[in-house]
């Protein structure tokens, strides 16, 4: 498994995954819809699958000294790197616009302010892009672009809904969307729960993709 | 020693099937794969390293694909058609890739290979000519101590003098390393300057396997006086052309009728034609 993951960082990683993880710092732009900065991260697993896809990966990589399934293993692990270390950064950008801006520059009109809760929300939207893309991708390796819109149009909706309840639901709009520490156990719960979510969420989609890559045929 | 082993391998796909393909190739020989289009070279090749998944068995050196998957996978050197893997990558960027699978990775072996070849490691795959891709691919498999080399038309879209350099590569990895190559193609010449066996496939059935001299001594090329005479003696493969009307006789039968050694590109087109008759 690690020098899966090392081909894949050497060989699969396409530049625009580095680049996308800058974008944690869209909380730093005043009333933006910061959940964005999630769909670039989807959008740079599509580049990760499309670069290889383009190069013969599945072939090249099912040829090593290596279990068919863990091939599709190394790749998923390699783009829940990437999504954690998105997620690390963001929690970084959020505490730094938590401390170092006043509370006014905190709102934010577009959708919900920079804090925990927003974090929770950001593991909910790659958890259910990774829940999507990965088991259709898998299942026929080929095929790139049909998962990455279906898993991206999810996402918008997720987006969509978090931006509606930021506005229309007052438990959201009164307790969520405010700046830390207030409401603290509550944001808590919330960015537990999109964690859990994430970690079941990636749990799901390598046990399906593995099923799915392993039944195909090259 | 036995380099590989394959056993009633089956694949059914909705419009073709491979049909329980059954052979051996012994350390330090090369077997040629010949077959028309669509016979189902590739799909044999890739059953036998497992990215086609079939029925049947597979063994190299003894060890059973299904239950040793990796070890089997280390002891081969598989170079799938086309050349396609990471054309914009460097062949350092492959190497260092492809090293850490392999413990048996010998860094001096792969750069004194490179060199013997004259590829600059520091070049990207895109900028090799086919053959100098051949020959990469080749001292990849063999820096990773791979014993037995299984070549997926390898030959395909080289020049003459490529192809020759090939062929001569793959005796001298035979003879002086004792390496297994296994390498299909639809290019007769290749075959008769580098096999020693032959496996012959024609619409997923396996119609001929054994020792290339003794294939080419099976068989004799006849010309009769027509159509009428061939069918009375059996020959199969009957096809009338320029010379008159052809095909192909066990060897010592058809006394009489003008023929001669056949060619390995006689016999594949003679058996290929005769079981497309058989199939009308």
């Amino acid at each position: 498994m690690k020098a899966l993951l090392k081909k894949e960082f050497r060989l699969c990683l396409h530049p625009t995954a580095l680049i996308f993880l800058a974008f944690a710092g869209f909380v730093f732009i005043p009333s933006y819809p910061y959940e964005v900065m999630f769909f670039f991260s989807g959008l740079s697993v599509f580049f990760i699958c499309l670069t290889a896809r383009e190069n013969g990966d599945a072939s090249f990589s099912c040829a090593l000294p290596v279990k068919k399934g863990d091939v599709a293993r190394a790749r998923i692990f390699m783009c829940v790197i990437l999504q954690v270390a998105l997620l690390a950064l963001a929690a970084c950008t959020t505490s730094v616009k938590q401390l170092c801006f006043s509370s006014q520059a905190q709102v934010n009109q577009a959708g919900l302010m920079a804090n925990t809760a927003f974090l929770g929300g950001g593991a909910f939207i790659l958890g259910l892009f990774d829940l999507i893309f990965f088991p259709l991708y898998w299942g026929a390796p080929e095929k790139v672009g049909v998962p990455f819109l279906l898993a991206s149009i999810a996402e918008f909706m997720l987006i969509a809904v978090f931006l509606i309840c930021r506005h229309t639901v007052p438990f959201v709009r009164d307790v969520l969307n405010t700046p830390d520490p207030n409401a603290m156990s509550i944001k808590l719960a919330v960015f537990g729960t999109g964690i859990l979510f994430y970690v079941l969420a990636v749990w799901g989609a390598v046990r399906l993709s593995v099923k799915r890559f392993c039944r195909i045929d090259l | 020693m036995t380099a590989l082993s394959v056993y009633g391998l089956q694949k059914k796909y909705p419009a073709f099937e491979l049909n329980s393909i059954g052979f051996s190739l012994e350390a330090g020989r090369i077997c040629g794969l010949i077959g028309a289009n669509g016979a189902g070279k590739t799909t044999l090749l890739k059953s036998i390293v497992g990215l086609v998944s079939a029925e049947g068995e597979c063994e190299v050196f003894g060890h059973s694909f299904r239950r040793e998957e990796r070890v089997v996978k280390s002891l081969i050197g598989y170079v799938g058609g086309g050349f396609r893997y990471y054309p914009q990558k460097t062949v350092r960027a492959v190497a260092r890739a492809v090293a850490p699978f392999y413990t048996a990775w010998d860094e001096r072996n792969f750069c004194t290979r490179l060199d013997g070849y004259g590829i600059d490691p520091g070049k990207k795959i895109a900028a090799l000519s086919d053959g100098m891709k051949v020959k990469f691919y080749l001292a990849l498999a063999l820096s990773h101590g791979a014993r037995l080399l299984i070549l997926d038309e390898p030959t395909s879209g080289l020049d003459p003098l490529s192809r020759e350099e090939f062929c001569a590569e793959i005796v001298r990895l035979a003879r002086e390393e004792g390496a297994g190559v296994l390498f299909s193609t639809h290019i007769p010449s290749d075959l008769m300057r580098a096999a020693d066996d032959i496996v012959f496939l024609s619409g997923g059935r396996m119609l001929a396997a054994g020792a290339l001299p003794e294939l080419l001594n099976a068989y004799a090329f006849v010309e009769f006086s027509d159509e009428a005479q061939a069918r009375e003696t059996g020959a199969l493969g009957i096809h009338v052309g320029r010379n008159g009307c052809t095909g192909l006789l066990p060897r010592g039968k058809g006394a009489g009728a003008r023929s001669r050694p056949a060619t390995l590109e006689e016999i594949m087109v003679c058996l290929e034609l005769e079981e497309r008759r058989k199939e009308e």
